[in-house]
């Protein structure tokens, strides 16, 4: 079967005064195309748009998008790639408006072994700064910032980095937004918010691999 | 005679304070230490030279002897220890900055072997010169550093892993001298970062303000030359890995300039990831663009990623998806370069950084990043015009390797992209045998991928099963295109049962007999009206001419095409197959209705290409 949205009501059904404007927008609104919406002025909040448009406009929108079949996903490339075009260079992607999809519990343990001071959680976007050590289940140290020689530590920088973005492995991103500014804690990371099933290629981290770090917050922003 | 008029002006100075020598003074002792070094009279020049009641005039003058002794140590002539003697004694007594000159003059030479070996011996007299001039050394290290470059860029590069054993130029040897040559410099700054981080923490900075600026001054020459060798030559070779040689000058020296910009705390992870961080402008007299010059960046990057030099200090956190961002950046301009080495590396730095990366991980918004877009022209234009078939096999796999990241939505939004830019009929066969495969796992695995049926296929379809120009369009420019659309159309029909049109093709077949089909048909009318007559042309105008012999015979009905060139020959055989395919097109597609005869047609129709082909 196609995939095209069904076109459930009937004219007699459009023109009736049981439905609503609000359901017709919303209709419209989920399936067709953004240009389609735009040229009918049929973008922004639904009550909004339920003010300025007349019934009759919506029952005539709603017959020609099933006409001109201009539902979501075809739009012209032409347009998309002028939109591109639009888009400054950015650092960084816009921040993609993803629905909230609850899925599943955390893919990490964090175990408290010094208390930080509670006041100071890191937010999205804010640069931290962190030692570390990370190792595999079986002990072997793959990475870590803190030198070896204790004095050495003075020379050496804690590693920065905004958090909350993407930037570094998920199981880091969420538990790092857990913890307040001097905390020391044991994070166990699963694959999946580690590096899954590749692995680092060529280095220590196999594929699957659950990854245990002890991390110091030092600094926040 | 020369060791005659050499003692006079000796001891004619002697009773002199250094500012009355004249400029007599000068010559006379030059030209006559010379002769007499070139004479081989060292070892009474020696003796001048090492005189307590002569040490002014030595000062004064005796750099100006140089160039005769390290002629002298070059030919490795006799004399030498006393030469040598000579020499040592000038870089102790003589003022620096004029040693400084007369060694930087003496290095700039013509021939590669003369380059080498100038460099190998006067790499340490420089060294020790430098540190003479203690906290003022910074510029003057810089212009010999600049010096030295220049001149190692004139050695030719080994290329395999014997001529790098083999050093016949000894470009490795002097790559290995200048790590020798910097150590006490970068080992200064390291003491200096230190001292004024613990000074800072004690005290206020406002005494050791003005020798801050030269220790920032000194770390910045070391930047540069670090930038600068990681440019050339360290982007121009290709390293070898620990099996294929064991003991790699070259890649010890690339590990050398990471460790310098570590010592000095340039943070290798921030010149990675540096395209996509923000730092913080650096007040100084180089602006960010020079101070860090987007090739030496790529060189870090390359480095790290694909020869995991500094693997101990890089770390393990960053995500795949952000450490492909961050790489792209620096692939992106590789690519759009001319010379082929570039081009290798970047085609290896993205390549690495791929297959990192999750299959179908890579969500539709990332294509609003300017670079997801302009990296793939780029690619297209390694993958259709560079000179060197081994880079375009390997930019179609780095291809293929990049659209497979793609979650299906990106995979969407990316073939329609390279459709409308490629304008290339290679490579738009290629991104539509890869739509013809996203449908295929589609309809296969049922798992309600809306990308690759139904609603949001049809626009794509329609993308596909169309001729750009209408019926005038080039069929033989547009061949490879052309087929992969048929074959996409062949596969729908059979796979896409009419009872359930999971496509949507079958409702959209009757559009595609207008919109292509009949074009098609009307394309390959003209076409093959326009080719009999070529053929005929052709026939005519080369029997005519007494032509060289063909190296391959044509067969027409059963005769010999006499006298035809190869090249009107490749012509005919282009003729001859589009007439047979149009012929045959033309006879059956004629009135077609149904999609079933259309899809046992269409089978002829690629059976006889493939046959012809």
């Amino acid at each position: 079967m196609a995939t095209e949205p069904a076109r459930e009501w009937s004219d007699e059904q459009l023109k009736s005064d049981d439905l609503p404007k609000k359901d017709i927008i919303k209709f419209i609104q989920d399936n067709a195309a953004h240009s389609f919406l735009n040229e009918h002025k049929l973008l922004g909040n639904i009550k909004n748009v339920a003010k300025t448009a007349k019934k009759e406009q919506l029952i005539v929108a709603y017959s020609q998008l099933f006409e001109s079949k201009r539902f979501k996903g075809t739009e012209p490339v032409e347009e998309v790639t002028e939109q591109v075009k639009q888009v400054k260079i950015e650092d960084k992607p816009k921040e993609a408006k993803t629905e909230v999809v609850y899925e599943g519990p955390p893919k990490y343990t964090k175990s408290v072994l010094k208390k930080g001071d509670k006041t100071n959680f890191p937010k999205k976007g804010e640069t931290v700064s962190c030692w570390y050590t990370g190792t595999l289940e079986d002990g072997t140290v793959f990475d870590t910032n803190i030198p070896a020689a204790a004095r050495k530590k003075k020379q050496t920088k804690p590693l920065s980095f905004k958090i909350g973005l993407g930037r570094v492995i998920r199981g880091w991103d969420e538990a790092i937004l857990t913890m307040s500014k001097g905390e020391h804690a044991r994070l166990e990371i699963e694959s999946d918010w580690a590096y899954g099933k590749k692995g680092l290629p060529d280095s220590k981290i196999p594929p699957n691999a659950k990854l245990i770090f002890e991390l110091e917050l030092v600094a926040v922003d | 005679m020369a060791l005659d008029m050499l003692s006079d002006v000796v001891q004619r100075c002697q009773a002199l304070p250094v500012d009355s020598y004249t400029k007599e003074d000068h010559d006379v002792f030059m030209t006559a230490g010379r002769t007499c070094i070139e004479e081989g009279n060292s070892v009474q020049v020696l003796s001048i030279i090492l005189d307590e009641k002569n040490q002014d005039m030595v000062s004064c003058m005796g750099w100006n002897l140089l160039p005769a002794l390290i002629q002298v140590l070059l030919k490795k002539e006799d004399n030498l220890p006393q030469c040598l003697g000579i020499f040592n004694h000038l870089l102790e007594t003589c003022r620096p900055k004029e040693l400084l000159i007369g060694l930087l003059e003496l290095l700039e030479q013509d021939d590669p072997d003369t380059i080498a070996e100038s460099l190998h011996l006067l790499l340490n007299p420089l060294q020790k010169v430098l540190l003479r001039l203690g906290s003022r050394k910074a510029s003057s290290l810089g212009m010999a550093l600049s010096t030295v470059l220049d001149q190692l860029a004139k050695l030719p590069l080994p290329h395999t892993k014997e001529q790098e054993e083999d050093d016949v130029f000894s470009l490795c040897r002097c790559c290995t001298d200048l790590t020798t040559f910097v150590r006490p410099f970068v080992q200064e700054v390291r003491l200096n970062l230190l001292t004024s981080e613990e000074l800072s923490e004690s005290t206020t900075k406002m005494t050791i303000g003005r020798d801050n600026d030269r220790e920032d001054e000194l770390r910045t020459e070391l930047l540069k030359f670090c930038m600068k060798t990681l440019s050339y030559p360290l982007f121009e070779v290709q390293l070898k890995d620990t099996d294929s040689l064991a003991v790699s000058p070259l890649r010890n020296f690339a590990t050398e300039i990471l460790n310098t910009l570590s010592a000095i705390r340039e943070s290798i992870t921030s010149l990675v990831y540096q395209p996509l961080l923000k730092r913080k402008q650096v007040p100084g007299f180089l602006e960010e663009e020079v101070r860090y010059p987007q090739e030496s960046l790529a060189s870090v990057a390359h480095l790290v990623f694909v020869h995991h030099l500094a693997a101990d200090v890089f770390p393990c956190v960053f995500s795949p998806v952000f450490s492909l961002r961050c790489n792209m950046e620096h692939v992106c301009p590789l690519l759009s370069r001319r010379e082929e080495t570039r081009i290798q590396k970047g085609l290896e730095l993205y390549e690495k950084s791929l297959v990192r990366v999750e299959d179908g991980s890579l969500p539709v918004d990332l294509m609003e990043i300017k670079t997801f877009l302009t990296l793939p022209q780029n690619l297209v234009k390694v993958m259709t015009m560079c000179q060197r078939q081994d880079l375009r096999s390997k930019g179609l796999k780095v291809f293929q390797l990049s659209i497979d990241k793609f979650d299906t939505e990106a995979k969407h939004k990316f073939f329609q992209y390279m459709l409308k830019t490629s304008h290339h009929s290679g490579v738009e066969g290629y991104i539509i045998k890869n739509i013809r495969n996203q449908i295929n796992v589609a309809l296969q695995s049922g798992d309600g991928n809306t990308w690759f049926q139904g609603v949001h296929l049809l626009p794509l379809l329609r993308k596909v099963l169309i001729l750009p120009d209408g019926p005038e369009t080039d069929l033989l420019e547009n061949l490879d295109r052309l087929m992969e659309s048929l074959n996409l159309l062949r596969y729908l029909i059979i796979r896409d049962k009419v009872t359930e049109n999971q496509t949507g093709i079958w409702t959209e077949l009757y559009k595609i007999e207008d919109t292509f089909m009949k074009p098609l048909r009307v394309g390959l009318n003209m076409s093959r009206a326009h080719y009999e007559r070529e053929l005929h042309n052709t026939m005519d105008t080369k029997r005519s001419k007494d032509k060289e012999e063909s190296k391959i015979s044509v067969l027409v009905g059963g005769e010999n095409l006499p006298h035809v060139t190869s090249e009107s020959q490749i012509q005919v055989c282009h003729c001859l197959m589009l007439k047979s395919c149009s012929c045959h097109i033309y006879l059956h597609l004629y009135g077609i209705n149904d999609g079933q005869t259309l899809m046992c047609l269409l089978r002829l129709y690629t059976q006889l290409y493939t046959r012809l082909t």
